[in-house]
């Protein structure tokens, strides 16, 4: 095995530029937890079933365990980190305590992430459109009901805070 | 779960993709949306010793209308096809198709050329471009070369394409009126694989179904295949009810079917069987949905 | 039905919809999981498994691995067997047979660790994996039970010379009087397919040796199991093993895995290097741990009005290379036999049988959703023989509310429960009636549309001197837990418990536990997030298992706050002159009983506590900590006599009513769930919105078994299902709207009147479901045994239907 190239990566997380060296073989989600430290994004299946590691690119939610860290030059990337905190949580993530959303809180980030997404497209969805859209998400606790009451109630905050 | 070792190169043209095969030959591979390589290559089932990415290819990706045709770049992405009122509009089959390919996250990255050149047989993109009558353009360091569909998709994750060529761009003849589109898949839960899945394009005169009439099957065997007893049956004839299930019935006894992990042989042809009608019902009758999944 | 669904701003606290404490921080992704953890220096671990089911170790040459840049460590079974002891078992048998951590002479089931590598990072190890060299001898696979037990292809542990690890009868009443008084027999063969619950974190584990000894950071549910396993591996004192659980991403039982433990711990002794490994999902469904798939042979004799007089079972599990604690499953069969029937006579006949698979063991519920699979579709049989609806033919047999507590013949004493107003309450709200008008115009156009009914008791808690039925020896029993209860100077509360948290809401529910007894805010009450052996209080048995919290766990916290109580009180008695008895605590203050103002803040008790230490009580120790471990009262010991088997295996019992409606498509053999309606009763809810959460994910559990899961081997014993492509978890969209509707019936057995919740859902789903699918196909005639009703079996069954006639 021939010695392999770090590369350089220029790119914009949760609005701040980032530049780090990577191996060609590391996936974002690796970078973003061992490189940057961000590990609100999870790994839970590494081929691209499971959604936990669910991340924004350029404002649309991709699995950052199906991209190398080297392509990600010039991106712009959201990590649950850049959703919310505590501080000031996200209406999602008030949504997912108030409605119980959430047990063990493994799949919650890459949930909150393609669902901040989606609410951007779909202010007003049914509990269908919420299902279809997280179809791509596994959560091994919660039976989804709660999980879809939470966008749903989302929605509502988010309407509501536009009044 | 980490992908064997490998160089990375970014390609900023197609001359450079194709110079850049030419390089490394057998020991490259390209990399589009990547949704299929990477889980292949964090299992290691694929390690090849140069990835070119040919996302940063500015030109590759965007839908063009010309010449009653829509000229679709390789690197365009399903949720930009998923997107676009030009493909809703001129092939309908593709917005019928598009929904039942993985989930959002997946559509938002994986592209249309990326599938077709993977050419996995329960995929649902190479069985539309059959039933589509699509046309891959193709370009090597000998220069640009067009093929059919119908003679692209050769076996399991085998094409046409040789080792040094990029697929370009994609055309697909634009519906015309008296064309009808109908796609149904069956799959375990919605987004997965198919287990059969079946488009239909049919062509009318009038009444009657034309001489050009398509319908393609995937996710039974190798590859995905066009079932031409079918539609020999259904041309030139008025799509009754009766006809549609004989169709569906000779579509299930010609093609070829495999057994796996979740479907038996016989129970793959009894699927397809349903899925073909099920394709043609909803060509039939455009006010009908694409049918649910289960 | 009584259930709060607002929150007060006072107390009581318990019953209260409280949203949880935890969640603040795990929506923003800053939970710490065993994943998250970085330390200096620390290397990743990677395992080379072995691609065969059963094969001889001839040789290992790992000479190459050890040679790639970045690799630190590599151990293989010769260092195993030279630096450790094997495993201790959990459920210890007779014949003690050697279970190292990785394989050592050879290797028993595909994607059993066979080498590991520590290096810097994981990418590096599993490259260096790869240049290990094993020389194998393949031997025939065992895999399938019957044939492991008839006609072994060979042994999967030559030591014993039989795959059979343990066989065994129990019989309570007259059985054979039984079924030759019976004037109807049903008797069928049932089985049930490998699946696992599959957290969406995996199991990891990190260990660092320093002056101290050896901590391990991991996602463990049993740190009493897991730390005495590693001093007998490791053969270092107990009290040099510090073991920390963080965040758990769930467990459901399968978070266990000593085994990880000693190679981890080998690697980074051998480096000098804390070290981390962490399972990737393919070998999280390769060897993480299975339920075992099982067979089950069930005779059910009835008398002529439908009355169940006697049932007979013959049972064989399959435990995979399982020698650490096989008979799980078959435990939880037998102490389940009655569901929630009163059956005079019962005899369970039962195999655990090895075979070259994964090692089975703890999986939500254990055993009893099985059971309860065979005996509610025995009773959906029975009732067609007798000629009778089965609604009626279980009214006719329920133990009823009467009769509580209520002693089965095999010695568990129910506690409380109204088993027919749970099914009336289900069928009230699923407005049966409506739906079996539905189900009639569906048929009459042609639709394939079914009701399924199930009903189950919930076991809570485990006696564990069940063990000692089960293998002879005597060195466990009871079950208890331990917690600690420590009041600072300003009135706050810390806890923390020997359980390990993996998504069921500690740090909220017990905090209203203990707000109620020391009188103060729930908010005032901080509960430890995970576990630290250093730090809580634990047992052997302590951990996250059998449904134990409500009764067994809350036990302790209680008896820990009640012994603060008592003392603040004292304090404050000796401060104000008062008598304690005359005083009470709310508000965050002292009172007089009965009075308009507070006597004085608690918190100059509890600073007077700890600084005024010359104005306690005489003979007072100071402080407000409290540690108190808890033995369930409930659980008991085996009779002396040899004879007698009966025990309190299990300590307080919910039950529920499951009402599933589907509709199958006949061309495809695809199952849709129309409607999934439970009614539930698990005593005193302490939080009613984590109670009805709990009841969805278990209920989701029990339909992925149902219709989507399955850890399936081939002939030659390699794993098919190595991947979330291939093994199916239900989606969003494969799961229903439940409607869930809660009756309160509070147990006299527990402090709280709180019983268990945890597994309840998984019971009786998989017999909803499958009920709901026959009688979907109904008109057809197909009869269903045999788990999980893909659509190519329903398919398959509609065509032998057919074939054979039967479609009417």
């Amino acid at each position: 095995m021939s010695e392999l190239k770090q590369h350089d990566v220029s790119l914009t997380v949760n609005g701040k530029a980032e530049t780090i060296s990577v191996a060609p073989r590391a996936s974002l989600a690796d970078a973003l937890r061992d490189t940057l430290g961000l590990t609100g994004t999870h790994i839970g299946c590494e081929h691209g079933v499971c959604g936990a590691c669910t991340v924004l690119l350029d404002g649309k939610p991709v699995r950052s365990c199906l991209l190398f860290a080297v392509q990600a030059e010039g991106a712009v990337i959201t990590t649950i980190e850049g959703i919310g905190d505590a501080q000031s949580p996200h209406p999602l993530q008030r949504a997912f305590n108030e409605c119980h959303g959430l047990h063990c809180g493994f799949c919650t980030p890459g949930m909150i992430v393609t669902l901040s997404a989606f609410l951007k497209e779909h202010p007003q969805p049914t509990s269908d459109d919420v299902r279809e859209a997280i179809s791509g998400n596994l959560c091994m606790c919660t039976g989804y009901q709660n999980i879809v009451r939470s966008a749903l109630r989302a929605a509502e905050l988010i309407e509501g805070a536009k009044s | 779960m980490k992908p064997a070792p490998f160089q990375y190169v970014a390609a900023l043209s197609v001359e450079d993709a194709i110079a850049l095969l030419s390089k490394y030959g057998s020991d490259a591979k390209l990399i589009a949306g990547g949704q299929s390589l990477v889980p292949m290559m964090n299992f290691r089932l694929a390690r090849p010793e140069w990835l070119i990415d040919i996302n940063r290819i500015s030109g590759l990706a965007g839908i063009a209308q010309k010449n009653g045709a829509l000229r679709i770049g390789s690197l365009t992405r399903y949720s930009e096809l998923e997107a676009s009122e030009a493909v809703q509009r001129s092939v309908p089959l593709l917005g019928l198709m598009l929904p039942h390919i993985a989930h959002k996250a997946i559509r938002n990255r994986g592209t249309i050329g990326g599938s077709i050149c993977h050419a996995d047989p329960a995929a649902e993109m190479p069985v539309a471009m059959l039933a589509l009558d699509a046309t891959f353009e193709l370009r090597g360091p000998t220069g640009t070369r067009r093929i059919a569909a119908d003679d692209f998709f050769i076996g399991q994750m085998t094409t046409g394409i040789e080792a040094e060529e990029i697929l370009i761009a994609i055309e697909i003849p634009e519906i015309k009126n008296s064309e009808k589109h109908g796609f149904s898949e069956f799959a375990r839960r919605r987004g997965d694989f198919a287990l059969a899945s079946a488009a239909a394009v049919l062509r009318f005169n009038g009444e009657r179904i034309s001489d050009h009439v398509r319908i393609a099957v995937g996710g039974l065997s190798e590859r995905a295949e066009r079932a031409r007893a079918a539609e020999a049956l259904l041309a030139g004839k008025a799509p009754t009810a009766a006809l549609i299930e004989e169709a569906a019935k000779a579509a299930a006894a010609e093609v070829k079917a495999g057994s796996d992990l979740h479907a038996t042989e016989a129970y793959r042809r009894s699927l397809i069987a349903t899925q073909v009608k099920q394709a043609l019902a909803v060509a039939v009758d455009h006010t009908s949905s694409t049918g649910a999944k289960k | 039905m009584s259930v709060k669904t607002t929150v007060s701003d006072t107390g009581p606290w318990v019953g209260q919809p409280l949203p949880r404490r935890e969640d603040a921080r795990l929506t923003a992704g800053a939970g710490t999981f065993t994943d998250d953890i970085r330390m200096p220096g620390m290397l990743h671990a990677a395992f080379l498994r072995s691609p065969h089911a059963h094969a001889r170790i001839v040789r290992i040459n790992a000479d190459k691995a050890r040679a790639l840049k970045g690799v630190h460590a590599v151990i293989t079974g010769e260092d195993v067997e030279r630096l450790t002891k094997p495993i201790s078992t959990i459920i210890p048998f007779k014949m003690f047979l050697p279970n190292y951590c990785l394989a050592v002479d050879k290797a028993r089931y595909v994607g059993e660790p066979v080498a590991a590598i520590a290096a810097v990072d994981r990418a590096t190890a599993e490259d260096a994996a790869e240049l290990i060299e094993v020389e194998y001898e393949p031997l025939p696979a065992v895999v399938d039970p019957w044939e492991a037990i008839e006609q072994p292809p060979s042994f999967v542990f030559d030591e014993i010379k039989s795959n059979v690890i343990w066989h065994d009868t129990f019989s309570y009443g007259e059985v054979d009087d039984a079924f030759s008084r019976a004037a109807h027999v049903v008797s069928d063969r049932f089985s049930v397919q490998r699946y696992i619950s599959t957290a969406l974190e995996t199991m990891g584990v990190i260990g660092k040796w320093d002056s101290s000894g050896l901590t391990l950071w991991s996602a463990d549910q049993r740190p009493g199991f897991a730390t005495h396993a590693l001093t007998t591996a490791l053969q270092i004192p107990h009290s040099q093993i510090r073991l920390v659980s963080p965040y758990i991403g769930g467990g459901f039982g399968n978070k266990r895995k000593a085994t990880y433990m000693v190679i981890v711990a080998l690697l980074a002794r051998e480096a000098d290097r804390p070290v981390k490994y962490l399972e990737d999902r393919q070998e999280n469904l390769l060897g993480l741990v299975h339920a075992s798939n099982q067979v089950m042979d069930l005779e059910m004799a009835l008398d002529a009005d439908g009355k169940i007089l006697g049932l007979k079972l013959r049972d064989v599990v399959d435990e995979g290379s399982n020698v650490i604690n096989p008979t799980l499953h078959s435990m939880l069969k037998f102490t389940n036999m009655l569901n929630n029937y009163t059956i005079p006579a019962v005899r369970f006949e039962g195999y655990a049988v090895l075979t070259n698979k994964c090692h089975s063991g703890a999986n939500r519920g254990i055993g009893k959703p099985f059971m309860c699979f065979v005996i509610e579709r025995a009773v959906e049989m029975a009732a067609k023989k007798v000629g009778i609806d089965s609604l009626e033919l279980r009214r006719r047999n329920f133990i009823p509310a009467s009769a509580m507590p209520y002693e089965s013949p095999m010695g568990n004493v129910y506690d409380s429960g109204d088993f027919l107003a749970t099914l009336d309450t289900a069928l009230k709200t699923a407005n049966y009636d409506d739906l079996l008008k539905q189900q009639e115009e569906a048929r009459r156009a042609g639709r394939y549309f079914g009701i399924g009914i199930a009903t189950a008791v919930e076991p809570n808690s485990l006696n564990l001197s069940a063990y000692t039925l089960m293998t002879g020896r005597t060195d466990t029993s009871g079950v208890g837990e331990g917690a600690l209860v420590r009041m600072e100077g300003d009135g706050s509360v810390r806890v923390s418990l020997g359980n390990t948290a993996s998504g069921q809401g500690y740090e909220t529910v017990v905090a209203q536990i203990v707000a109620d007894e020391l009188g103060i805010h729930p908010h005032r009450v901080t509960v430890a997030p995970g576990f630290d052996s250093a730090v809580n209080p634990w047992l052997h048995c302590s951990g996250s298992f059998a449904n134990k919290f409500s009764g067994t766990d809350v036990g302790a916290i209680i008896e820990a706050a009640r012994t603060i109580r008592a003392k603040i009180l004292r304090i404050a008695a000796h401060l104000t002159g008062r008598k304690a008895e005359e005083l009470t605590i709310r508000e965050a203050a002292i009172w007089v009983h009965g009075a308009n103002e507070p006597l004085l803040p608690l918190a100059k008790v509890a600073m007077t506590a700890y600084r005024d230490l010359l104005r306690l009580p005489e003979g007072e120790m100071p402080g407000l900590e409290a540690r108190h471990f808890y033995v369930d009262p409930q659980s008991n010991l085996p009779a002396m006599s040899k004879d007698d088997k009966r025990l309190r295996f299990q300590l307080t019992f919910s039950n529920s009513a499951h009402i599933a409606v589907t509709e199958v498509n006949p061309d495809t053999g695809a199952v849709k769930i129309h409607r999934y309606i439970i009614a539930h009763d698990c005593g005193r809810e302490i939080n009613p919105m984590l109670v009805e959460g709990m009841v969805h994910g278990a209920t989701t559990h029990g339909i992925g078994g149902a219709l989507y899961e399955d850890l399936i081997y081939d002939e030659n014993g390699q794993m098919l299902a190595g991947s979330f492509m291939d093994y199916l978890k239900p989606t969003a969209l494969d799961v229903p709207e439940f409607e869930v509707v809660a009756l309160e019936t509070p147990s006299p057995f527990t402090p709280l009147g709180a019983k268990g919740v945890g597994e309840g859902g998984s019971i009786p789903s998989l017999a909803a479901i499958t009920n709901s699918v026959e009688d979907a196909l109904k008109p057809l005639g197909v009869t269903l045994t045999e788990l999980p009703l893909t659509p190519n079996k329903i398919w398959d069954a509609i065509q032998k239907a057919r074939a054979e006639g039967k479609d009417t």
